[in-house]
């Protein structure tokens, strides 16, 4: 089976593994316990944890929330702006082709009295700057926008829109998932308010993530949304997850150092699969443009094959993501956003290229889709 | 989904895709759903005259691995069986002998309808003695 599911959730690195193990057994401590050794040394770890994930993104230590997952961040970012919004304040801002765990929360913030503008994007999956420019007024207090998308991988120009969003008074939040650790991704540079992080999508474990937000320039307020303890600096309370705090931070240390040969090496071979599929099967259509985009993700719908009946074919050979949301009858609502056809965006796979993917691999996927799609095509009565 | 064995092998090796000439007056063809509706199936039986049994029997779908399965399935059963048998066809016995949920259902009874369909189209030309 070759995976190439990076996109969903990647293998914790061995390096990593390794790092947390030690605070399952003998550092067991509550990092929280500051009357012992235990509870001292735990505490050592989390900071240093936190350190490498604020070096990652260039925040300060300060700046980054430790939460449950980034589903969690963006719940936090979004209801903590929302409780703590100035007067007069009540629009949200953002984009059809973000993860669930923004638009739910964004439509749930409908009953904190808020309002949330839904752009739309352009064909090519990008956000439309003239249209965000007319969407953000002297009401809105957040743009969401995602640093790159999950299914398209299409990365936004964050400092454009954070340009935007400043120029009206209003902070910017991003979902920097898919973006941390892959592309470059410079809070101060970029002019970035808010950024929801999670571990388990740089090869370290599931169930850890954080929240940046930042202390200067300006120093932004949120509500927690977990009472009891006031850890977190009063931003988030909990016990905090030691050994997936300590992966989390060693996997921010590692993707720093890999970043840049990862991205070249990944970008090849991206060009190898996309090349092979188009050598191999006529009438391919890419999702998403390929001029800004995550170096291992590649979006391809095959017209006239039905996406279910492919994905079944593949399932020996591949673990895959196709174009269909949860329930397998709907198309994404990212693949909708660009104006898609149903059964073409039902005809869509997501190859999540990652640190294990090979030249052989890349060239077996081609030779597996292509002979699904070809054979399922001949089967057509059209 | 989960899907059982028997419609697992049948999309990754589904038996008796194939066209036969739709004008032969022992070749009966039967279509049943629409792209529109996501999942089309057409079906083709070649007749034995003088037997009335079913010499060769072929599929083409568009749909999901369900109606892929159920259509395969569908030929297989068609094959060496008399008019009869294939009139008295029942889509809960694909759907039985294919296990597949209750929500797929659908496809196994488009699969049943086209070969009862591609029946009546021979019957009408052997009728017609074309």
């Amino acid at each position: 089976m070759i995976y190439l599911d990076y996109q969903a959730t990647t293998p914790v690195d061995p390096a990593v593994l390794a790092a947390m193990l030690p605070y399952f057994t003998d550092h067991f401590g509550n990092a929280a316990s500051r009357q012992h050794r235990l509870g001292w040394k735990a505490n050592e770890a989390v900071e240093h944890a936190r350190t490498s994930i604020a070096r990652l993104i260039g925040a300060t230590a300060k700046e980054i929330v430790f939460t449950s997952g980034a589903t969690e961040a963006n719940n936090l970012a979004l209801k903590g702006l929302a409780e703590v919004r100035p007067a007069g304040r009540d629009h949200v801002v953002t984009v059809v082709t973000e993860h669930k765990s923004v638009l739910d929360t964004c439509k749930r913030l409908e009953s904190l009295g808020c309002q949330t503008t839904f752009l739309p994007v352009d064909r090519d999956g990008t956000v439309n700057l003239d249209a965000l420019r007319t969407a953000v007024t002297d009401q809105t207090f957040v743009v969401s926008v995602m640093a790159a998308n999950n299914e398209i991988g299409v990365v936004a120009p964050l400092k454009e829109i954070a340009a935007i969003a400043h120029s009206k008074g209003a902070l910017l939040h991003t979902d920097a998932v898919q973006a941390a650790g892959k592309v470059p991704f410079d809070v101060e540079a970029l002019g970035v308010d808010l950024a929801s992080l999670t571990a388990h999508k740089l090869y370290g474990p599931k169930g850890v993530g954080a929240l940046y937000v930042r202390r200067r320039n300006p120093r932004v307020s949120i509500a927690a949304q977990l009472d009891g303890g006031g850890h977190e600096r009063g931003m988030r309370s909990g016990t905090l997850n030691v050994p997936g705090i300590v992966g989390f931070g060693a996997a921010a240390a590692l993707a720093s150092e890999l970043m840049a040969t990862e991205a070249q090496r990944l970008t090849m071979l991206r060009s190898r699969l996309l090349s092979g599929l188009e050598r191999e099967v006529s009438d391919i259509v890419v999702n998403g443009t390929l001029a800004a985009r995550l170096p291992g993700n590649l979006n391809v719908s095959f017209p006239g094959v039905d996406g279910e009946a492919l994905l079944v074919s593949l399932c020996d050979d591949l673990a895959i993501s196709s174009g269909a949301a949860c329930t397998a009858a709907e198309p994404s609502h990212v693949l909708k956003a660009l104006g898609h056809k149903t059964e073409l965006a039902l005809a869509a796979l997501r190859f999540g290229l990652g640190r294990g993917t090979t030249e052989e691999e890349i060239d077996r996927a081609v030779t597996v889709v292509a002979e699904a799609v070809l054979r399922l095509r001949a089967m057509s009565p059209v | 989904m989960n899907y059982s064995p028997a419609v697992l092998e049948r999309v990754r090796d589904p038996k008796n895709v194939g066209w036969l000439p739709r004008d032969a007056p022992d070749v009966g063809t039967g279509e049943a759903g629409s792209l529109e509706s996501g999942s089309m199936t057409r079906i083709q039986v070649r007749v034995d005259r003088a037997t009335r049994r079913i010499d060769e029997a072929v599929f083409k779908v568009f749909g999901c691995s369900a109606a892929i399965a159920s259509a395969s399935l569908v030929t297989e059963r068609l094959l060496g069986a008399s008019i009869q048998d294939a009139r008295d066809m029942e889509s809960l016995a694909v759907v039985a002998e294919l296990e597949l949920p209750i929500e797929r259902a659908r496809v196994a009874a488009l699969a049943v309808e086209a070969a009862k369909s591609a029946i009546e189209d021979w019957e009408r030309k052997h009728d017609r003695n074309l």
